[in-house]
């Protein structure tokens, strides 16, 4: 069972093999539809949201459903969107990238998988058992304790995140020990592509984190099931503590899902400036600074709780030195540019749309580093507006670059520019008119999480163009769709490398076979294929 | 200065400045290196892999910015912070505010209790003590600046201003549950006399007019979550309606405070904001009309 | 490393170096809960010290203490002898925090009953899970060696002892901040 066999014949992908498969490439793209389906859902749940909210006074919603959405929106696009599309990625690509048969441990990675789907089902089972969780991703308690949230919507989501987490742990381990130990002869730390190197601190990242988030899920059960008091404080408990455990692992998670988009991105840019990425060290440098650094700024969610001012500056320092690495990324793929020779190839234009509308969501997010700007926006739709454009500017835009660089590789069939152009358009566009009101809107004094507002404070016309804008964007995923069904069916063969590319997936055919490479390749340098094409220009050692 | 929020618009608009340059200058590199720099014919170009003194440079660059802004921001926090006069001379009002699912409580010194719409003397410094009945929630006037959590088990302190009289309009920031988005309340500013004259009127006992309106709203449930300080003496989980009637809205803002807006929420308040925790109250009409008669007259 | 060492994939032992990774992240885990227990001591302090048998604790401590000595010796020997020891010993723990349960259960205190109820409950639940899963492991170990010596490799002695350790340093840890915090501050 390969991947080609999704190309020739779909219908036998969903069938024959696939329950039992534990090829990194088939549990790679098995992640990636997972994404994909969990994608349409979230995505349908942000169009009844917006719908609700395009004016005021509508009563499309009730309370009841809108809360239900929008903390199942959050919780599906984070845990089983953004993390499965990233991981699904690293599964296929990763063992290409460093001239590995397969990742270190096969079975343990389709177990992975399926944790993760488990997860998503037990999720979404709240729905017919009795009502999803209502009280957001983050669920601050004391709403999610047994007093306020008597219905079971709040176990399913305990159980639903600690399966998946479980799933997103155990695909960490493997993936940190196949990049460790699983190198080809040669490619030494130094010589790793730049989206090896983030998945390695992004599988660190969540091998760090997502414990720290299962240790409050569990006492969030004790609390609901056993009659605990960690999270009450009417019965001596701490409600701040939840949101101590929560973002000191929340945080992490949003470096957990942009980190990887990070690699792509610096795969990408180079590749279509037809040189190699500026400044390999500092970028590879930086992905470690914010690692290490992104535990140390989760208290930048609670500057309004009350903790204290000393305790907001120093989480404000850290927060905003974090941005110091993310610029310096964002200047070397810019300085990448320079003198390249720039081929405006899909994969190039969601790249480059992706540096615009990520420096968006990064500055803004320095802006909500300072506390008095936090202590007047947090908690409004100036927050919503930051974080869609690091979510979605950020991690899928990036994710639709993989998706228009690796198709190829995946199908032996490269997509259509022109629909592809569409599609980036339409999702500019759509993301643009989207969130960037959010932030008028938030400044204007709107709250996040309303089901409904009232009319008189000037929101209407701002929430319209945001719906449009959500429309829009469905739309695009739409002209994707219809892109990837065209290509899938008889699209333009791709060949071995269709983009003169320089890492090692590209030197094996399109699909690649069972266990990757006819023999272990071996390399000399950063890039192996520019490497094996210029031997009178080698890199560098 | 004119409000509190006016110290936070000065830092906004500085950090704005330098956040709108920085963007400008990564978006005009990346429209003009990609123009410039087009070009879809295969060759190669001068491979370039680096340039130590630029990574210092934009790695030191940043850091000198940041630390300006983050030395702003300290001397913002001072000003809107703990203990801040904002250039007022008069000691602070104080002021308890009890966040309820989904309604605000004002308690003032002295006995004025109200709900969702409270009044501060313009000029001087409020000091907001708040504490939650259940959950957590948060007080945010955008017009005069920072929010604060109310966090159950916990006391919060939130220092407001302005100097310049006038109604703002606020509401619960932290999601606390099905009726978040009309747990709204109103600050009303006014000269100090105005004020002290309204606490005054606001602490008084009820001088509602007796008759069949009380007699029905006694005999009803009412009183199991409401009380009319000198009428009606019950529990105060609901909001306290002593003064009812000197209020501009209804239930968190979902209503004007008209005789049709009263009659139409106590009339079917889950029609008006689903999920709140005042339920339907049976009544004739002619019982209807006589306690919105008795509740209008409570100013 | 050399520039062109040749690296052969995965030479190393992947299993070991995977285990280490799950037990580090397991120890962020224990600290989640056991930074709760601290956040809360104050408050449940003087129950603690009315209700716990620190003494008896202690004498169950140190036969877990001791098998992390005999699970080191079984792996280094491959010997099921020393491996039984180690479940023995892990067994006799978990039969002590059992008694300490009961005890606790008998005089009222529950998860729910009051905040160190818990707190206490839940963590050294979660440690007793952890035994427990470990003695599965012993126990797994233990017949597949006996059944078909050949197919389990030293990585799997290697890898349950190395597991076996860490949940032996947890209960040092757990003991230390639980018991021993009730006599000393």
């Amino acid at each position: 069972m390969t991947a080609a066999a999704l190309v020739r014949r779909p219908g036998a992908f969903a069938t024959a093999g696939v329950l039992r498969t534990v090829d990194h490439k088939d549990i790679g793209i098995l992640y990636v539809l997972l994404g994909v389906a969990f994608l349409a859902i979230g995505g349908v749940e942000a169009l009844l949201l917006r719908i609700q909210l395009a004016s005021s006074g509508l009563r499309v919603l009730d309370p009841s459903t809108y809360d239900q959405l929008f903390t199942m929106h959050g919780i599906t696009m984070i845990f089983l969107v953004a993390v499965p599309l990233l991981v699904g990625f690293a599964n296929y690509v990763v063992p290409l990238q460093i001239g590995a048969p397969d990742v270190a441990f096969p079975r343990l990675n389709a177990l992975s998988f399926w944790l993760t789907l488990f997860g998503g089902v037990l999720l979404y089972l709240s729905f017919v058992a009795g009502g999803a969780p209502d009280a957001g991703w983050f669920a601050y308690a004391p709403l999610t304790e047994p007093s306020h949230a008597v219905g079971s919507g709040m176990d399913w989501y305990v159980f639903g995140l600690a399966v998946s987490g479980a799933g997103t742990i155990t695909g960490a381990i493997n993936l940190a020990v196949t990049i460790l130990l699983g190198r080809c002869p040669g490619m030494v730390m130094g010589r790793v592509p730049m989206f090896t190197w983030m998945v390695l601190i992004t599988s660190f990242l969540i091998l760090a984190a997502y414990p720290v988030l299962t240790s409050a899920l569990v006492m969030l059960l004790v609390d609901r099931q056993l009659g605990g008091r960690f999270f009450d404080p009417a019965g001596g408990g701490n409600a701040v503590l939840w949101q101590h455990l929560f973002w000191s692992f929340g945080h992490p998670e949003v470096y957990i899902v942009v980190l990887p988009a990070f690699g792509m991105i610096s795969e990408i840019v180079p590749v279509f400036s037809g040189k190699p990425l500026f400044g390999y060290r500092f970028v590879a440098g930086s992905g470690i600074a914010i690692g290490f650094l992104s535990f140390s700024v989760w208290a930048h969610h609670m500057f309004a709780v009350g903790l204290g001012d000393s305790e907001n500056a120093f989480f404000s320092a850290a927060s905003m030195l974090i941005a110091i690495p993310t610029g310096v990324k964002v200047f070397n793929w810019v300085a990448t540019l320079w003198r390249g020779r720039i081929r405006l190839a899909m994969p190039m234009v969601f790249a480059l749309g992706f540096i615009a509308t990520f420096v968006i969501g990064g500055l803004t997010g320095v802006s909500l580093a300072v506390v008095p700007i936090d202590l007047y926006a947090t908690d409004s739709y100036y927050v919503v507006g930051h974080l869609h454009y690091v979510l979605f500017g950020g991690t899928l835009m990036a994710v639709f670059a993989g998706l228009y660089y690796w198709f190829p590789k995946v199908t032996g069939r490269l997509l259509g520019h022109r629909l592809g152009l569409t599609h980036f358009w339409l999702t500019l566009a759509g993301l643009t008119l989207a969130f960037l009101p959010m932030h008028w809107l938030g400044l204007q004094g709107m709250p996040r999480r309303v089901w409904t507002y009232p009319p008189g404070l000037g929101w209407e016309w701002s929430n319209l163009v945001s719906t449009v804008g959500a429309f829009l964007i469905a739309a695009g995923a739409i002209v994707l769709a219809l892109n990837v069904w065209r290509s899938v069916r008889g699209g333009e063969p791709a060949g071995d490398d269709p983009w003169d590319a320089y890492t090692l997936e590209w030197s094996t055919s399109s699909p690649p076979p069972a266990y990757n490479f006819e023999s272990i390749p071996r390399v000399r340098g950063k890039r192996p294929l520019w490497d094996r094409a210029h031997p009178d220009r080698m890199d560098p050692e | 200065m004119a409000t509190s929020l006016e110290p936070i618009v000065v830092l906004s608009l500085i950090v704005g400045a330098l956040a709108a340059l920085v963007f400008a200058g990564v978006l005009a590199a990346l429209i003009v290196f990609t123009i410039r720099f087009r070009d879809p014919r295969p060759g190669s170009v001068p491979q370039i892999h680096g340039h130590r003194g630029l990574e210092v440079a934009w790695t030191a660059a940043p850091l000198a910015l940041l630390a300006t802004i983050f030395a702003l921001s300290l001397v913002t926090l001072g000003q809107i912070g703990q203990g801040a006069t904002f250039g007022s001379l008069e000691p602070p009002v104080h002021v308890t505010v009890v966040g309820h699912q989904w309604w605000f409580e004002f308690r003032y010194p002295g006995g004025a209790v109200t709900a969702n719409e409270a009044h501060i003397p313009a000029g001087v410094p409020i000091e907001l003590d708040l504490g939650s009945a259940d959950v957590i929630h948060d007080l945010w006037i955008p017009e005069l600046g920072a929010k604060s959590d109310i966090v159950p088990g916990q006391r919060n302190v939130l220092r407001l201003f302005t100097a310049r009289p006038g109604t703002f309009s606020g509401a619960c920031a932290e999601f606390c549950g099905l009726e978040h988005a009309w747990m709204r309340v109103l600050i009303v500013a006014e000269p100090r006399a105005d004020f002290e004259r309204w606490l005054r009127s606001q602490a008084a006992p009820a001088s509602g007019q007796a008759g069949r309106g009380l007699e029905v709203v006694r005999s009803a449930v009412c009183s199991s979550c409401h009380v009319v300080r000198g009428q009606l003496a019950g529990t105060s989980i609901g909001p306290d309606l002593t003064h009812v009637g000197s209020r501009a809205t209804l239930a968190g803002g979902v209503l004007a405070n008209t005789d049709e807006g009263m009659r139409a929420w106590i009339a079917d308040p889950q029609r008006y904001k689903p999920g709140a925790l005042m339920p339907r109250v049976p009544l004739s009409a002619a019982d209807l009309d006589a306690v919105v008669a008795y509740l209008r007259s409570l100013r | 490393m050399s520039a062109d060492a040749a690296v052969v994939p995965f030479a190393r032992d992947r299993t070991l170096v995977g285990v280490a990774l799950f037990i580090a992240s397991e120890s962020l885990f224990f600290i989640g809960v056991i930074a709760a227990y601290v956040v809360f001591r104050e408050q449940g302090l003087a129950t603690a010290r009315a209700q716990l048998d620190v003494g008896r604790t202690a004498l169950f401590s140190v036969l877990l203490f001791a098998s992390s000595g005999t699970v080191g010796l079984a792996a280094a020997r491959r010997s099921r002898a020393w491996l039984a020891l180690t479940a023995l010993l892990g067994a006799a723990f978990l039969a002590g925090q059992g008694l300490e349960y009961a005890r606790l259960l008998g005089a009222g205190l529950r998860p729910g009953s009051e905040l160190f109820g818990t707190t206490f409950f839940t963590l050294t639940g979660l440690h007793a899970i952890h035994v427990l899963v470990g003695l599965v492991l012993l126990g797994t170990l233990f017949v597949a060696s006996s059944a078909r010596p050949r197919r389990v490799g030293h990585a799997a002695w290697e890898g349950i002892a190395m597991y076996w350790h860490f949940v032996d340093a947890v209960w040092i840890v757990v003991f230390s901040v639980v018991y021993l915090g009730t006599v000393a501050g």
